[in-house]
């Protein structure tokens, strides 16, 4: 059987040049492939990085505006300017003569107001970027291949 | 058919070869080239990383009820990337529009020459409004979306770029600004805390800023760091009684013709700092204006930081160390022939006057020079300075507030000290305190003997976590039973002098003060210093109020001056303190 196809490529040498071409093609297409791979998740890992970066601007901005607008409700509310808008609507100082002072049961006084967020309320600091957008390409495959080899059914001795 | 032979085919994949080879080579010597590796490095430490600070977000200050004294707003820096400039004039029409610039000076910095690596960026403003910024985003779409035709160079905002950032903001204005300090916002690289909390937890708020290298390159994925904002503080201080004083103070200051005036209200209970209103007081938002507001030597905080002989005041401390003694009991008789001589010096009353018999409560009463001197000389000069100091006369009271002064008291053994300082001290003389110091040390009265640590910071909010601040007892100079004495004995006294301080339905202790002014030629004859100290109810003190009004034209007098400061001061304040006439508290009770 052997024979017979050596025989044929003998008499045959352009299939010696196909089977050549057929082997720098099947190179080509690998490296072609790997490039393509390698490509794709260059391309995917920078989409992900400006993602983050602007997600992060965007972080701060938001924090800033927290800020911003605390301080703006701080003015709106200040002393000087809830006192004004009292006095506009018709309010007048408490005096101590005319105060009337109620017995109310149960009522223990101002409370301070908790300024600390609630304890469940405050997020835990975690990684924002996952070790799979770090891992090189290679360090991808072989992570890759540890995980399928570990993934593996054992199979106990009879 | 020749297997090696050659034929174009082969010439032209021979080339093609040669050619893919030469680009290889070329490609390896560009790689490897000295000045190729010179290049790569320059370029990847100019544009491979940025090396940012992270500077964290400066800590809020909240008055004790969560009124916010100080934060942080939303800022703008305008500046220009000079490479993307194409129309200076517009720029420059804008920046004199919108920024308040002056339209020449802009034409010339929007001019300027773009010098890669030494001339890039130009900051035309900072500190611009939210509202400014929205006003030229619209302006820059409106530049941008006019329609041009090709070739066509139209007015344009090309360049002018903005970036927002943080800026402290006080939005109570002046309000308690002498306890706040203020924060030199425009030094965005320096700025630090001058004065006030602002200056002592200046750290705390700023917390810990972070320096780190990014790459610019998007591929290479680096999170940015959280820094954790500065720790936030919560103060003793009642915006509203803080407001109450301070209008009060400066009715009272104008009323009189003083120089200045300070009020401070404690709560002696645990010398919480619930209000302390000075004159002047400065805007901390234009903190610049300081050296107008403050000329020369003037105090940032006189209830801290300036010292002054108190006058009768004093005298307070005087009755509670003889009483604590045991020297002297409130019915203690004294004949009072007008003057006393201590060291060879003769001491009058403070109207010239001989009061004839008095008991402790009328000496205290009626302020009596001769009878304090003669209790002070009863109990000696040991006894008399170990129990001034008791009290923390000439020393800090360790407020957490920055600038705290004190006049160290002169003691016997001292060059400084002469026998009659035992006379003079005794009603507030030749001692020099703080306002704070003295309130400090009068609190002891009011709270059962015990002087607890004066502060203004109540808690601590510090990565989501509230930590208060605990009272601590700092002295005990007198027994709990001399201190309601001396209490009954004030209020008795304030009582039978029908005091200006007098305040219908609630029971009040208090001593005037007046206190001759020294000089260098001695002492002045014209003008005073008028306090008056205060608390309440005598059954169970919550509040403690100093007066002290500098040099008033109106009255030298402090029963007349400051007195009635008080009763404005403590009427108020019984109404914010939700605290209820004696007769009606005492029912609840």
């Amino acid at each position: 059987m052997s024979e017979r196809w050596i025989n044929a490529y003998r008499q045959a040498p352009w299939r010696t040049q196909l089977q050549w071409i057929g082997i720098f093609l099947l190179a080509l297409i690998g490296v072609i492939l790997t490039a393509g791979l390698y490509l794709n998740i260059t391309a995917q890992a920078a989409a992900a990085g400006v993602e983050i970066q602007i997600m992060e601007d965007e972080r701060e901005t938001l924090q800033r505006q927290i800020s911003d607008q605390r301080t703006r409700l701080a003015h709106l509310t200040s002393a000087a300017v809830m006192e004004k808008r009292a006095l506009e609507l018709g309010y007048e100082r408490a005096d101590v003569e005319n105060a009337v002072y109620v017995v109310v049961p149960g009522y223990t006084g101002r409370q301070l107001a908790p300024l600390a967020l609630p304890a469940n309320s405050i997020n835990q600091e975690q990684p924002l970027v996952l070790p799979a957008y770090r891992q090189s390409l290679w360090e991808w495959l072989f992570q890759a291949t540890l995980r399928l080899q570990n993934n593996r059914p054992q199979r106990g001795l009879p | 058919m020749n297997f090696f032979k050659i034929t174009r085919i082969h010439t032209a994949g021979f080339l093609f070869a040669m050619m893919a080879l030469l680009i290889i080579l070329q490609l390896l010597r560009i790689q490897t080239n000295v000045n190729a590796q010179v290049l790569r490095e320059e370029a990847q430490a100019r544009y491979g990383y940025e090396r940012r600070r992270i500077i964290p977000e400066r800590g809020a200050i909240y008055d004790r009820w969560g009124h916010l004294l100080a934060g942080n707003q939303e800022v703008y820096e305008v500046g220009l990337a000079l490479n993307q400039v194409s129309d200076p004039q517009t720029i420059a029409m804008v920046a004199a529009s919108l920024l308040d610039l002056n339209q020449a000076d802009a034409f010339a910095l929007a001019s300027t020459p773009y010098v890669r690596g030494q001339q890039e960026y130009i900051v035309l403003k900072d500190f611009v409004s939210a509202e400014t910024i929205q006003q030229l985003e619209d302006l820059q779409d409106q530049y941008a979306n006019a329609k041009t035709r090709k070739g066509e160079i139209t007015p344009n905002l090309n360049g002018l770029h903005w970036t927002g950032h943080l800026q402290r903001t006080y939005p109570e204005n002046t309000l308690a600004s002498n306890v706040l300090g203020f924060y030199s916002f425009r030094d965005r690289i320096n700025g630090t805390g001058y004065f006030g909390v602002e200056e002592k937890y200046n750290e705390l708020l700023a917390g810990v800023p972070l320096d780190v290298v990014l790459p610019v390159d998007p591929k290479e994925i680096t999170e940015i760091p959280t820094v954790a904002p500065g720790a936030s503080l919560v103060l003793t201080i009642d915006r509203e009684i803080q407001a109450s004083v301070e209008r009060i103070l400066d009715e009272a200051v104008e009323r009189n013709g003083a120089v200045s005036g300070t009020i401070i209200v404690l709560d002696p209970r645990n010398n919480e700092i619930l209000a302390m209103a000075t004159t002047p007081r400065l805007d901390p938002n234009k903190y610049w204006e300081y050296s107008q507001i403050f000329p020369g030597a003037t105090p940032y905080n006189r209830a801290i930081s300036q010292t002054y002989e108190p006058g009768s005041v004093l005298k307070v401390l005087t009755m509670g160390s003889a009483l604590d003694a045991g020297v002297v009991t409130p019915d203690t008789t004294f004949l009072d022939t007008g003057a006393i001589e201590v060291g060879g010096i003769t001491i009058h009353n403070w109207d010239g006057g001989a009061w004839g018999w008095q008991t402790m409560t009328g000496c205290m009463q009626h302020s009596l020079n001769v009878c304090l001197s003669w209790v002070a000389t009863e109990l000696g000069p040991t006894r008399f300075y170990d129990y001034l100091k008791a009290f923390g006369v000439g020393h800090r009271t360790n407020v957490d507030l920055a600038g705290e002064k004190i006049w160290p008291l002169s003691l016997p053994g001292d060059e400084n000290w002469y026998q009659v300082n035992l006379a003079t001290n005794s009603f507030g003389q030749g001692v020099a305190v703080t306002p704070l110091q003295m309130a400090v040390s009068i609190s002891a009265v009011a709270n059962d003997g015990n002087i607890m640590a004066p502060h203004v910071v109540k808690a601590i909010i510090q990565d989501g976590k509230q930590r208060d601040v605990r009272p601590m007892i700092i002295g005990n100079p007198i027994s709990a039973q001399t201190a309601h004495t001396l209490t009954e004995m004030l209020a008795v006294s304030l009582e039978e002098e029908s005091s200006n301080a007098l305040v219908e339905g609630y029971r009040i202790a208090g001593k005037t003060g007046t206190a001759q002014i020294p000089s260098p030629q001695g002492y002045l004859d014209d003008v005073t210093n008028a306090s008056f100290v205060g608390w309440g109810p005598v059954d169970d003190p919550q509040f403690l109020v100093y007066v002290w009004i500098e040099r008033p034209a109106s009255s030298p007098w402090g029963s007349v001056v400051a007195a009635p400061v008080f009763r404005d001061v403590v009427k108020e304040l019984v109404v914010l303190l939700n605290i209820p006439p004696d007769s009606i508290r005492q029912q609840i009770r």
